[in-house]
């Protein structure tokens, strides 16, 4: 059943109209940086730093970019060089005060997950001084068709690593009260008094969209390497990489080294980068180790399902559903997965058969 | 780069073949960067700007699609001068837009062209650079996209082999967290395009058109059902994937490659 609801009915609560709501953001906004879901083009939405409280979004099924793209910046100068002087000058990053409000829970795992990443072996300092200070605001959504985090074990209603969790009710929001951050915030504020009667919890049954436990998923990694799925995603597949780019958890950078016009001072720049693109696998001499898309798609979720959860013990998918729902060719994660879980179960009946 | 000259600079030369000599133009809209340019090259040959002439080059920029005999003549003569020979522009690189005519019949476009005249204009299907002799480095577009173009120059010049990028164009539009110009309504060949131009036409209101040539590993049939998806008929998929990528994406007419 659902277990976090558990979890949010032990938190302090209070009830914010929409006016107070606002109050609360321009109250947050002289606290900090605050960064926030806005609308973006037609019918997208991204986060970016908050300049009214009007134009925040606090309704959005996901933003275009996750909010790695707030630690781990898509372009990114590492260090400036001269050539003549033999030198180079790294920029200074300082910690900085930030706040992230309206965070999905799955996002919010995913920044949790990034921090093994990016702690693990040599600490990377520029995600770490980023992330330092940053306070989390949840917010609770409404699933989509590309949502899968339910079935990954992320609860809509997950607050781990918030300070903050907001639940949109009629007229208003309720504001959970997480940790100690949270609550000075709202102390500072001066939230009112917390509601005192029960929390009423909404128990429905959510029909499953993957055939298998999220727990069982790393176990079938171990049966499915060969199977034909990954040569039928790889027909539809066109190689863009927009499941790598736009994936919460995706980490991988490339560095590049550009001059200057006279040819004596330079930079070195860090890019996104992903498995899915040509030059990944790429050595000296022309060797490409995954030449083709199937190979590259089973890479990619071996990543996220296996790889990874062998050193962690968590699946590093989080079921935003940006993959899927920004693939041009309309590839859905949820689909190759329950392919995936099919082909085994074959399997598992087969060699029930031979013996 | 070994340089041949007394002032120490490469020489570099730039050549147009049959094209708008829009990619040639478009290096003389550096006004920023032109003088910074000079400094670092010896510009021997360049007809849109100027006309001296040398005998051998350091770094030959090649622009336009060889499309008739006399063509081949004189790319010939330019690589046994140039120690790099660099395409630039779609027209060299895979024959651009020029290509086109290479789907219909040869008769008939000279005929439209030259009319009764068609046989003072002997005419061959319009190839790229590569078909006739070895081309060292490509800067792909339509126009050729500047920044990459001083990219192959700066490392030509350091001795460095240039980066070209060999993903799709939806890369740099991701990175500028553009919405996707497909969910939008609008047809778009950002995922099989190649990337270098930073995203510059989805950012900017535009589709992408290819011009810039599919990436190498190409998924055709996986193009073409993408784009249906969103509402394109096979053919108009590839009419319009074809526009720039006629040579490309038939492959009766691969000229001189595999």
């Amino acid at each position: 059943m659902n277990s976090q609801y558990k979890n949010l009915s032990e938190l302090k609560r209070y009830f914010f109209d929409q006016e107070t709501a606002r109050r609360f953001i321009s109250f947050l906004m002289k606290k900090a940086e605050v960064i926030a879901p806005h609308s973006k083009g037609e019918k997208s939405f991204a986060y970016q730093v908050t300049t009214d409280p009007d134009q925040v979004v606090l309704n959005y099924p996901r933003t275009i970019q996750p909010l790695k793209k707030f630690f781990l910046p898509p372009r990114e100068t590492l260090l400036e060089y001269d050539l003549e002087k033999n030198a180079i000058k790294k920029p200074e990053l300082e910690p900085k005060d930030r706040i992230f409000l309206g965070v999905h829970s799955y996002d919010m795992k995913s920044i949790l997950l990034l921090d093994y990443s990016f702690k693990k072996g040599n600490p990377e300092s520029n995600y770490l001084t980023r992330r330092e200070k940053s306070v989390f605001i949840g917010v609770s959504y409404q699933s989509d068709e590309y949502h899968l985090a339910e079935d990954l074990g992320i609860d809509i209603h997950d607050v781990s690593g918030f300070s903050l969790f907001l639940d949109p009710v009629e007229k208003g929001f309720l504001v959970f009260e997480v940790d100690e951050v949270g609550a000075n915030l709202l102390n500072e504020f001066d939230a009112g008094l917390p509601i005192d009667t029960p929390l009423e919890q909404d128990f429905s049954e959510r029909k499953p969209k993957l055939k298998m436990h999220h727990k069982r998923l790393p176990q079938i990694f171990e049966h499915i390497y060969h199977s034909p799925v990954w040569k039928k995603v790889a027909e539809r597949c066109v190689g863009c990489g927009t499941c790598n780019l736009l994936c919460a958890t995706c980490y991988c950078f490339d560095v590049r080294d550009e001059v200057e016009l006279n040819v004596k001072e330079g930079k070195r720049e860090r890019y996104w980068d992903g498995c899915m693109l040509n030059p990944f696998a790429e050595v000296a001499g022309g060797e490409n180790f995954r030449p083709t898309l199937d190979s590259r798609t089973r890479h990619r979720l071996y990543r996220k399902f296996k790889y990874l959860t062998e050193q962690t013990g968590e699946l590093h998918c989080v079921g935003c559903g940006r993959c899927s729902k920004y693939c041009p060719a309309g590839i859905s994660l949820i689909e190759i997965v329950n392919d995936l879980i099919d082909d085994y179960n074959k399997q598992q009946k087969q060699a029930v058969t031979l013996v | 780069m070994s340089q041949s000259e007394s002032n120490g600079k490469p020489k570099v030369a730039f050549f147009d073949f049959t094209s708008c000599e829009g990619c040639q133009l478009n290096k003389l809209n550096f006004e920023n960067e032109l003088l910074d340019i000079l400094e670092l090259v010896d510009i021997v040959e360049f007809r849109e700007a100027m006309d001296d002439k040398a005998e051998e080059y350091d770094i030959a920029f090649i622009e336009g699609s060889i499309s008739t005999p006399t063509c081949i003549e004189r790319i010939y003569d330019i690589r046994r001068r140039a120690k790099v020979l660099v395409a630039l522009g779609q027209c060299a690189v895979s024959g651009g837009i020029n290509a086109m005519k290479n789907a219909m019949p040869m008769e008939e476009v000279q005929e439209t062209v030259y009319g009764n005249d068609k046989y003072l204009f002997p005419s061959i299907p319009a190839m790229p650079v590569s078909a006739v002799v070895k081309v060292d480095y490509e800067v792909r577009g339509c126009p050729m996209s500047p920044p990459e173009y001083l990219h192959v120059l700066k490392s030509l010049i350091l001795g460095r082999k240039p980066e070209i990028k060999d993903y799709a164009v939806c890369v740099e539009c991701k990175l500028k967290e553009n919405e996707c110009v497909l969910e939008k309504g609008m047809f778009c060949l950002g995922p099989i395009t190649r990337a270098g131009c930073d995203a510059i036409c989805p950012s900017n209101g535009q589709y992408c058109t290819g011009c810039r040539g599919p990436v190498s590993n190409i998924n055709k049939n996986g193009a073409v059902e993408m784009l249906k998806r969103y509402g394109f008929s096979t053919e108009e998929a590839l009419k319009r994937m074809k526009m720039f990528n006629t040579n490309e994406l038939e492959k009766e007419i691969k000229w001189g490659k595999e």
